[in-house]
């Protein structure tokens, strides 16, 4: 038994130190090879951009590094794709390191007031009017500003409206609604034991605040520096409660949904059968994941792209009083690290970045360009002009120091999805204004 | 651990000392490497734990802002704070729900082993060590499908048995039922670490002794109380101890879960608590207190395990 008993203690000891080793993995700055010399700014070194998820197109990477080359001999320029899932943590550990850190970086709209309030990023006001000035979308401007300087500009932006089953809708002898009360209405009707009229996960509070921005209110307000959540003003409230009214009547999804691949639910059924929603709202690239099954060039299965008008169709989120209510846009913001040793070089990519024909390329790859000149390179299709209709009057969430924070504590999923399980909006809006105005200011 | 390796050494040592030879310095040089791999790799990491944690550290530092000293402060605010003392709690006590249940199931499983015929035996290991070797994400992303509200066995399962309310049930949406979730999964991740060191030990069990016992009319249970567990209560109490480590410092699939739609504040642990403090708060200096924390905790709670451990193979 003894020779049992020191084995048994040593297995422990090496398990022991195993299981220290195995869980604490600090998340490494992906490898760039950006960190050559750093002496001069405009000499030729390799520059690295950061491009968050795969929204942007092989194509217009291509042409990112071909244009970047031809106008800096001897430079190169190297695109690396991060995850939107850690994006944060990586520039966390990434920009302030010299040697490490990206030279240019694709930031979340949202995202980007953690990081210019920091001194993460290079003061480019100074390019501002040559890059597009007052053109450019000015909501992402303004979450890309601290002190009034601008440090990350608008990328490209995404739109959201409403998908539904023409099919479906017409049957049941309903047209495209004309204010949000219609909307509501419309879709408590559509709703069946097996079909969401209107699907929408509980936690989804991305889609839900465009209830709040439609009553005209709003999620915080800053004045002199300060942050204050505002979810107990009076539109607020009559925003979500009419959120929880169309969520609790005609939505079957569970309240602890989030990031809902709506799109599945509009599509008839794997065996042909009933879709499992008569409406969804998403952004505006999930017409390729919605329609009937075909055939592409390659002989994959993929979907049509809703080809068939008479059984999918979209429309904007109509307004209170009728036209469109303001929808929370999608987008990313760039930015140069202010640790980079390639300032010029950095430059020299944003300036091809913001180019007209950058910009139109962005379009025609159905990215929202950032500078208004060149939105009708969208199309003018019903896609397109539903897709300008919508970002034209979408909004942003808060650009607090604190935002971040909020998301990654998910915050407002676990008050919207309190809300969707019926509890008292009034009182659980004063609960969450006491929790969120101090992270709002960084004060976790 | 760096202490007490020079400490088993000087004691190795000894009789050759007091019977008048050189004392060896030989051990000592022999140690160096260990002892400063370890003091690089682990003694490090905690010493930077410490100082953060005794500092106000948030991104604005981590952007090169010099961290301010404020003492305890972060202590006093992580201890005073009621949702870590919740979160602690809930920590605990699934920890030791999970832990002795792997080790109820994984000793069921091993007195299984023995009792079956050889290729019974063979296909169980096997099918034990498939299950272990499995990558963390990939089982629970098969659980979470297994679990899944809209198109999962689970609820079709129950549906078919007859119960009802179980058509699109989600799982995770309660608390209460997300860590059942949790603990299913946990669990059958780690019964086969479990079930194949008992098994291990079984083997040590003489069989003489168990025919002695048989023949002194002891029955099965008897011979389980009295003679089998008393011969393998060492490697129990490690496995237990074990076990219990790690079920306090689970993470990922707790995150994995909360990822498929779950209400986070209340299903968070302690290891998640700790992630969204520092990397999704960037309050580096708060998640390194708690981490410091929970560390004292996971001492606490493994220490009279330790203790009589030790004691034992004194004797």
């Amino acid at each position: 038994m003894r020779i049992l008993r020191s084995t048994a203690l040593a297995l422990a000891g090496v398990l022991a130190l195993a299981a220290c080793s195995s869980g604490t993995t600090t998340p490494e700055a992906s490898d760039s090879s950006s960190s050559t010399d750093g002496g001069q700014t405009a000499e030729a070194a390799d520059i690295t951009f950061w491009v968050a998820g795969g929204d942007t197109p092989q194509e217009l990477r291509d042409y990112l590094v071909k244009t970047f080359e031809e106008q800096n001999p001897g430079s190169t320029l190297t695109i690396e794709q991060q995850d939107w899932g850690d994006l944060v943590t990586k520039l966390t550990t990434a920009l302030p390191d010299k040697a490490n850190t990206p030279d240019v970086v694709e930031i979340g709209n949202t995202q980007s007031p953690t990081f210019t309030t920091v001194g993460a990023f290079a003061d480019i006001t100074d390019m501002y009017d040559e890059l597009g000035g007052d053109k450019l979308l000015q909501s992402f401007v303004d979450v890309g500003k601290a002190d009034g300087k601008n440090y990350a500009l608008p990328y490209y932006f995404g739109s959201r409206y409403m998908f539904y089953r023409k099919d479906i809708w017409d049957a049941a002898g309903l047209t495209v609604p004309k204010t949000l009360s219609e909307f509501s209405d419309d879709v408590k009707k559509l709703r069946t034991d097996t079909m969401s009229g209107f699907a929408m996960g509980g936690q989804d509070w991305r889609n839900g605040i465009s209830w709040v921005f439609a009553n005209g209110g709003e999620l915080a307000t800053e004045s002199g520096g300060t942050w204050t959540s505002t979810l107990s003003d009076p539109n607020t409230i009559k925003g979500l409660q009419m959120w929880q009214d169309v969520y609790q009547n005609a939505s079957n999804l569970p309240s602890t949904e989030r990031d809902v691949a709506y799109w599945d639910f509009l599509n008839d059924a794997a065996d042909g059968g009933a879709p499992e929603a008569a409406t969804i709202m998403a952004p505006s690239w999930a017409r390729w994941s919605i329609g009937d099954l075909t055939k592409n060039d390659a002989g994959d299965e993929v979907r049509d792209g809703m080809a068939d008008a008479s059984k999918f169709d979209i429309f904007a989120l109509p307004g209170v009083d009728g036209g469109v209510a303001p929808v929370f846009a999608g987008g990313s913001n760039v930015a140069i690290s202010a640790a980079s040793q390639h300032q010029e070089l950095a430059r020299n990519l944003l300036k091809i970045i913001f180019s007209p024909e950058y910009q139109k390329m962005l379009g025609g790859a159905g990215l929202g360009p950032a500078n208004s000149d060149y939105v009708s390179s969208l199309g003018d299709d019903k896609f397109a002009k539903t897709a300008i209709e919508t970002a034209a009057g979408s909004k942003l969430t808060p650009a607090a120091p604190g935002w971040a924070a909020i998301e990654a504590a998910f915050v407002y999923e676990d008050l919207f999805q309190k809300i969707a399980d019926g509890g008292d909006v009034t009182a659980l809006a004063q609960q969450y204004d006491e929790t969120i105005t101090p992270m709002l200011n960084g004060q976790s | 651990m760096s202490t007490a390796a020079p400490d088993a050494a000087t004691r190795a040592t000894t009789p050759q000392a007091t019977h008048g030879v050189r004392r060896p310095r030989m051990p000592y040089v022999l140690l160096v490497p260990a002892v400063a791999v370890l003091a690089l790799g682990l003694g490090y990491p905690v010493y930077w734990q410490v100082i953060t944690s005794l500092q106000k550290y948030g991104l604005a530092q981590q952007f090169g802002q010099p961290p301010e000293f404020v003492g305890l402060t972060n202590y006093t605010g992580i201890l005073t704070d009621g949702y870590f003392w919740s979160v602690a709690g809930k920590s605990i006590v699934f920890c030791l729900v999970n832990a002795f249940v792997t080790v109820a199931i994984g000793v069921a499983v091993a007195l299984l082993m023995r009792a079956v015929p050889t290729w019974v035996r063979i296909v169980l290991q096997v099918g034990l060590l498939v299950a272990w070797a499995m990558p963390l994400v990939a089982a629970v992303t098969v659980w979470k499908w297994l679990f899944d509200w809209r198109t999962g066995v689970v609820n079709w399962f129950l549906t078919q048995l007859g119960a009802t309310g179980f058509d699109g049930h989600n799982w995770l949406a309660e608390p209460l039922s997300f860590f059942f979730v949790a603990t299913v999964i946990i669990v059958w991740m780690s019964v086969p670490f479990v079930a194949l060191s008992v098994f291990a030990a079984l083997t040590q069990v003489p069989d003489e002794v168990l025919e002695a016992a048989t023949i002194d009319g002891a029955g099965p249970s008897k011979i389980f109380r009295w003679i089998i567990v008393p011969m393998i209560r060492p490697v129990l109490s490690i496995v237990l101890l074990l076990q219990i480590i790690w079920d306090l410092r689970v993470f990922a699939q707790i995150r994995l879960l909360q990822d498929s739609g779950a209400p986070v504040k209340e299903t968070n642990l302690l290891g998640n608590y700790i992630y969204e403090l520092g990397i999704g708060r960037q309050d580096f200096a708060s998640a390194a207190a708690v981490s410091i924390l929970v560390l004292a905790l996971t001492i606490a709670v493994s220490w009279p395990y330790v203790r009589s451990l030790l004691a034992e193979d004194k004797s």
